[in-house]
Parts: structure tokens; sequence; C-alpha cells
């Protein structure tokens, strides 16, 4: 029970029984003129520190609204989320978050928006000056520290998007198709750059997307959600060994197998659209 | 380097995509200040009521140079100036919290819907009931000029926000009052400075408005004196003078804002 006292506050903690997050019962109707619209009618989810989890499901299903209520940007109507056991009440930079409009503050250069939340915290200047180039080295931008957001190709940009959040050094990092708008070669290119960093911080993520493709390649676990309002249709384990080659994945036979079923499960989903006007 | 000279087709390419930028626009001038130039020479018009251009330029010239000139400038600007610094010392911060407060926006937005139509330059009488022929009276017509816009550019750039821009300050730990300066106020700036700019170029018309309507000093009194007098070629040259202001605040507020804020997408 007594830890030595390392100081590694930040690390996960092994800790038995509590996972790292845990939803029980969201739930979320949202209100507007036209009547409420249920979004997501009931979620249970569990993420033990480290795991790398995927959520996919049909457009417009509320997965991006769930991420959201785990990030603590929108309230939900029922329901709970806890991580580390602690109730989730509002934002906090120990859970960072990737959106996939890139969101940069247009004003700050690059170096600007990646030490932006390092000043609130009182991180003394040279010390951040030190973490924002680690960062800015990680994600590969080493010579881009003075260009503004404009300047930047959409690749470029989430790069300095994911560096802004993994600067804080989260626990848990939230990504909402982070890679949805950037060309299918550069969306390659990071995703493996995202493994690595990953697979070297143990971080816990939770990874929403709409190619299963990029859930296989990425994930620990996939959560499946139904067409809208939102349930758990199914939870998906992909025991595809590490590290993973993006192209030899392809030929595996287990690969092959989780895809049919995740496709064949979301092409299940979609046809139910049609049936019901709701 | 020596590319441009030694390849005359890529220069006869650059006068063919040069001509419709500058020429046309040069070209519709030029007929334009000719035909002031001939219209009164040739007795189309009297040249009492339209002086030749060139006249008005060499009066130009003669009224800088009087002594009445400069104290009456001086007057204005300081008039202009107190306005539209009030007026944007008030409409930027109440703009932006509307577009983020939604009650404030329904307790101030039907008095913009009411005012927005009324024509400013009408309420100077007004003013000098309440507040006799002084300065409150002139600055306050500027301020009433330039506050609307600078109100709803501010509340529109505020109200058009990505959220996300503000989760993800949310998300970095940063409290409200913080993200209102810092993230909000930055991120609606582009229309913000749209609005001033527009406000400039109100608050020129309204401190002339003011002066001519109220007389006393002031570059618009000045005016209306050498009408009075039937100098109508200082009223030319002093409209020239006005105008050429009006352009040259502009312009220099584009290119102030350009060059402060590189950041900046597309036009203000």
């Amino acid at each position: 029970m007594i830890e030595p006292a390392t100081g590694a506050v930040t690390q996960p903690a092994e800790t038995a029984g509590v996972p790292k997050i845990e939803a029980s019962g969201v739930r979320k109707v949202f209100s507007s003129r036209r009547g409420e619209v249920l979004a997501i009618d009931s979620i249970d989810f569990v993420a033990e520190a480290g795991q790398f989890i995927s959520i996919v499901g049909p457009s417009g299903c509320g997965k991006s609204t769930f991420l959201y209520i785990v990030g603590g940007f929108v309230e939900a109507s029922d329901g709970e989320v806890r991580v580390d056991g602690d109730l989730v009440t509002g934002a906090d930079p120990n859970r960072g978050i990737v959106f996939q409009e890139f969101v940069l503050f247009p004003w700050k250069t690059v170096l600007g928006n990646v030490t932006y939340g390092l000043a609130r915290q009182g991180v003394p200047r040279q010390e951040r000056k030190e973490r924002a180039r680690q960062l800015i080295d990680t994600v590969k931008l080493t010579g881009f520290e003075k260009h503004y957001p404009k300047e930047l190709s959409g690749g470029m940009k989430q790069r300095v998007a994911l560096a802004r959040t993994l600067i804080m050094d989260p626990d848990v990092l939230l990504m909402d198709e982070p890679f949805g708008a950037i060309d299918a070669q550069t969306r390659v290119v990071l995703q493996a750059e995202l493994l690595q960093i990953w697979e070297r911080t143990t971080k816990t993520v939770l990874f929403v997307t709409h190619s299963v493709e990029e859930a296989l390649y990425l994930s620990d676990k996939v959560y499946v959600l139904s067409n809208r309002p939102a349930r758990v249709r199914e939870v998906i384990d992909v025991d595809l060994p590490r590290p993973r080659d993006p192209e030899a994945i392809l030929g595996r036979p287990e690969y092959v197998q989780l895809h049919k079923r995740i496709w064949h499960l979301l092409q299940e989903e979609r046809s139910k659209h049609v049936d019901d006007p709701g | 380097m020596s590319t441009t000279r030694g390849e005359p087709r890529q220069f006869i390419a650059r006068a063919r995509h040069l001509a419709p930028q500058v020429l046309l626009p040069a070209l519709s001038v030029t007929m334009l200040l000719g035909l002031w130039e001939i219209a009164p020479r040739l007795g189309w018009v009297r040249d009492t009521s339209i002086p030749p251009f060139s006249e008005v330029i060499a009066e130009v010239v003669d009224v800088l140079g009087r002594p009445g000139f400069g104290t009456n400038v001086a007057s204005s600007a300081q008039r202009w100036g107190l306005g539209l610094a009030i007026a944007t010392a008030i409409g930027i911060p109440l703009g932006t919290l509307m577009g983020r407060w939604r009650p404030l926006y329904k307790l101030v937005d039907p008095l913009l819907v009411v005012t927005y139509p009324v024509p400013k330059t009408a309420l100077i009488l007004l003013f000098v009931l309440w507040w006799e022929a002084g300065t409150v009276s002139r600055v306050g017509i500027v301020i009433t000029g330039c506050l609307i816009p600078i109100v709803i550019s501010s509340y529109h750039g505020a109200h058009a926000i990505e959220e996300r821009l503000v989760w993800s300050a949310r998300g970095l730990g940063i409290g409200p009052i913080r993200r209102g300066v810092r993230v909000i106020l930055p991120a609606a700036l582009p229309q913000i400075l749209s609005g001033l700019r527009l406000a400039i170029a109100i608050s020129i018309f309204t401190v002339l408005g003011s002066e001519l309507l109220i007389r006393g000093d002031g570059i618009g009194a000045f005016m209306f004196t050498a009408l009075d007098n039937g100098q109508t070629l200082t009223v030319f040259a002093m409209s020239t003078i006005v105008a050429t202001i009006g352009f040259l605040l502009d312009l220099i507020y584009v290119q102030a804002v350009r060059r402060s804020l590189p950041w900046l997408e597309g036009d203000i």
C-alpha cells in the first residue's frame, strides 16, 4: 500500500479494481426549439489505464457527444463518468482533447500554441520552452516554431494541436476523429506517430473514428455504437500483436475477421436508420 | 534574378495581367478628373459652382498654408479622436459580452434595432438642445454614430467563435475571465476590426456633420464660412482635403492592422 516516494505522480498507478475511466448509464438529451432529441440512450464504458480504445458508430450516432461528456465539456442528462474513481464535473487538463477541426489559437505561433496551457500553470519560462522544444520535436515540427497556424497544412496543424494537449502530460487523451480532415497519405504517418507516442507514454486513449481500419490498427478494444440514440452495440477486443505494421496487419486472418465483424455491425445499424424515420 | 529582363514574353504576360488591375481603375479616375477640368472651362457648368480641378488643387495648397486651417483641423481631430475612442471603449466589451451571454443580447438588441435606422445627424439638434452647442454634443454625435457598427461587429465576432476553440482553452485549464480576454476577444478580433474600420469612416462623417450644423469651429465650420462668403473654390478645396484625410486614415488603419497582426487571415 505504501509506495516509495518516487515523485512519479503523473504515471497511471496500477490500482486494481478502479478502472481509469468508467462511464455508467450515460444518457444525453438535447433540447431544441423542435423538441427533445435523444442523442445517447445509455452507454456503459470501461477503460483500463494505458488502454487504447476506439469508438466507432454510424455518422451522427452520438459518439463525439459521448467523448465530450467524458471530457467534461458537455453535461450528461443522466448517468455518470468517473476518472480514477473521481466524478467528472468539468474540463480538466488531465484529460486532454484533440478535435477534428484542429482549432488552434490563430493569433499564437506554433510555440505559443504549444506552451499556452503551461503558462497558466505557472511553469517557469525556461522549463516551458524546454518542454515545448521536446514536444515540437516529438511531433516533428522543429523549424516551424515561429509560424502562425494560417501558414501550416492540415496535418501540421493537427500535430500542433496534439503537442498543445500532450504538453500538459494528461493521463487521458481524448481524440475526436483527429485525422478525419487530413489527407490519406498524411493520415497514415500521423497514425503511426500517435502509436509511437502512446507506446512511450502509456496514456489512456479514447479515439472516436468512423474508420474501421483506423480503429483496428490503433486499438486494444473497439466500442461499436448503435445508430442514434446511441447504445453500446458490441465491445470487440483487438488481439493483434504490437507493434503493428499498418501494411502487414491487413493480411492477418484475425484482422480480416474483426474487420468483417465490425463492418457488418455498422452496416446493420446504418440500415436501421432507413426503417426508422426518427 | 535576370530572368525578368531576359524574358520579354514573361514581361508581356505580366503586363497583360496588370492591365485590368491597374489601368482600368486609373482610366475611370482620369476620365472623371478630366471631365471635372474641362466642363467648367468649356462652359458646360458655371465655374462659380464647379471650379476646374486644377484650380481646386492650387487652392488646396493655399488653404493648407492659412493660419486658421491648422487650429480648425486640430479641434475637429480632437472631437473625432475622443468620440471614436469612447465608442470603441464601450462598444467592444459590450458587443463581445452580448455575443457570449444571451440575456445581455436579448436586453440590448431591441435598442439596436430601433436606433439603427435613425439618421445620426438628425440627432445633432436634440443633442444641442440637451447639452448646448459644445464639445459634449459634438463628441456625443460621433459616439452615437460609431457605437452601433462597433457593437454589432463585436457581437457577431464573439458569437461566431468556434465553440471548440473555447473548449480547447477550457481543456488547458484556463479560467472563464482569462478565456474572455485572452481567447474570445482575439478570436473575435478580425470582425471587431472590420467594424472599427467602418466606424472610422462614420466618425469623419459625423464630425463634419456636427460642425456643419453647429458651426463654431472645426473643419465643417470653416467650410460653411467659406460658402457664406461665396468662396466656392475654398469649399471645394476643403472637401478635397477631407476626402484625402479619410482615404489616408483608412489606408493607414488597414496597413497598421496588417503589420501588427501578422496572423490575420483574409481582409478586414
